[in-house]
């Protein structure tokens, strides 16, 4: 292999070369198997790169932005009107809605750091939080296997007992994530179905899931703060 | 059509257009800035297009006029991060060492990981050229360098993307 033509190959590859390098790359070709080995590689990364499927965000953008836009005006009832420069924000929160969507935020924007810390995955708490302020979770609960379906059962139970110790918006603001990351839960599962031997799909199915349990565990906290 | 209702102040049109582009535009973000929350710059990118839907003529696709919203958006976030041109001669190196290493086989990760852990300069390239199919006189133009190191940066992404192959 020669770092000559080997720098090359990229440029060969999207034929940006000049006739004649494109002749002298050619003929190095036809000797170098390392190089051809490489050059086969790279046209294999290009063409991954251009089969790279979008992702929605794994939580509904549109609230915020209709809010940032004016669309909303839940106060006053008054039509959307496009504001021109850039705009604040309309809505007045509560503490608890400030805790519930900022509950959000860390965990979706904080999931893939969570998952990529082996030490924050072996512990059921929040990374970061202080020590052991235990999830409210029914007796039975502890006695049994914590699997995924009994953790995330388990915390919709204390979610759904403790609610009405929230505001209504709280609520509101923890179901619109909820309903979000089951909806991306639920994508996930049909593509799997389709491709279930898709390495991507498959880590992305469980990177969701394990959200929406972070989001549930974070709700179940909040349930016990407010108590 | 959406883009005209939503340019005449039509907010239900404007949020379908959003359901149509986000998937879009949030994978664009979060490639091209992967230090960055990716759900604040794509709101971002929307408000502003919101903002600017007076300039858009209908010529081009309205997910083409988004598109280039948005590459203006993220290279603004870009500005004010202060990533300059030097970032890209510096993330030289670090480029040459991880595209050194062969992974072992059990090291093997999910191809948009691998572009995530790309230098900035490397992986913007990549996105825009590989991704986006920008051509190198287009990327020079918006990241400010020029052709030859749009080239060279993308021939460093691929040969160190090259190693995260499925095998």
């Amino acid at each position: 292999m020669s770092d000559q033509w080997t720098e090359r190959l990229s440029e060969y590859l999207d034929g940006e070369l000049q006739d004649e390098e494109r002749a002298g790359l050619d003929a190095h070709l036809r000797d170098c198997a390392e190089c051809a080995a490489v050059l086969a590689d790279l046209k294999r990364v290009a063409i991954r790169a251009r089969a790279l499927t979008d992702r929605e965000p794994a939580a509904d953008l549109w609230p915020g932005i209709a809010a940032d836009i004016g669309a909303t005006t839940p106060s006053t009832g008054v039509p959307a009107a496009r504001r021109g420069g850039h705009p604040g924000r309309q809505w007045s929160f509560t503490m608890p809605e400030l805790a519930a969507a900022g509950i959000a935020l860390m965990v979706l924007s904080g999931g893939a750091a969570w998952w990529l810390h082996p030490s924050a995955r072996t512990n059921v708490g929040v990374a970061a939080k202080p020590p052991a302020p235990a999830i409210v979770a029914p007796a039975s609960s502890r006695t049994r296997p914590r699997g995924y379906d009994g953790a995330v059962s388990d915390l919709e139970r204390v979610l759904a007992e403790g609610r009405g110790r929230l505001d209504t918006a709280t609520v509101r603001v923890l179901e619109r994530n909820l309903a979000a990351i089951d909806s991306a839960i639920a994508q996930a599962q049909r593509a799997v179905a389709a491709d279930s031997a898709n390495v991507y799909l498959n880590s992305h199915l469980a990177d969701t899931r394990r959200r929406k349990l972070e989001l549930l565990r974070q709700a179940a906290n909040l349930v016990t703060a407010v108590s | 059509m959406d883009a005209e209702l939503a340019a005449s102040g039509d907010a239900s049109a404007f949020e379908r257009l959003y359901r149509t582009h986000v998937g879009r535009i949030h994978s664009l973000v979060r490639r091209m800035l992967n230090d960055q929350d990716p759900d604040e710059v794509a709101q971002d990118v929307f408000v502003r297009a919101w903002q600017k839907l007076g300039t858009f003529r209908g010529e081009a696709a309205f997910g083409t006029w988004l598109h280039r919203l948005a590459i203006n958006v993220i290279l603004g976030q870009r500005e004010r991060l202060g990533i300059h041109r030097r970032r890209y001669h510096e993330d030289d190196a670090m480029l040459e060492t991880v595209a050194g290493r062969r992974a072992p086989v059990e090291m093997t990760m999910d191809f948009e990981a691998a572009i995530e852990l790309l230098p900035d300069g490397a992986r913007q390239v990549f996105v825009l050229h590989d991704v986006e199919g920008y051509r190198h006189e287009e990327i020079a133009d918006m990241l400010g360098l020029a052709a030859g190191t749009s080239k060279s940066q993308l021939h460093r992404a691929r040969m160190t993307l090259r190693r995260h192959l499925d095998r």
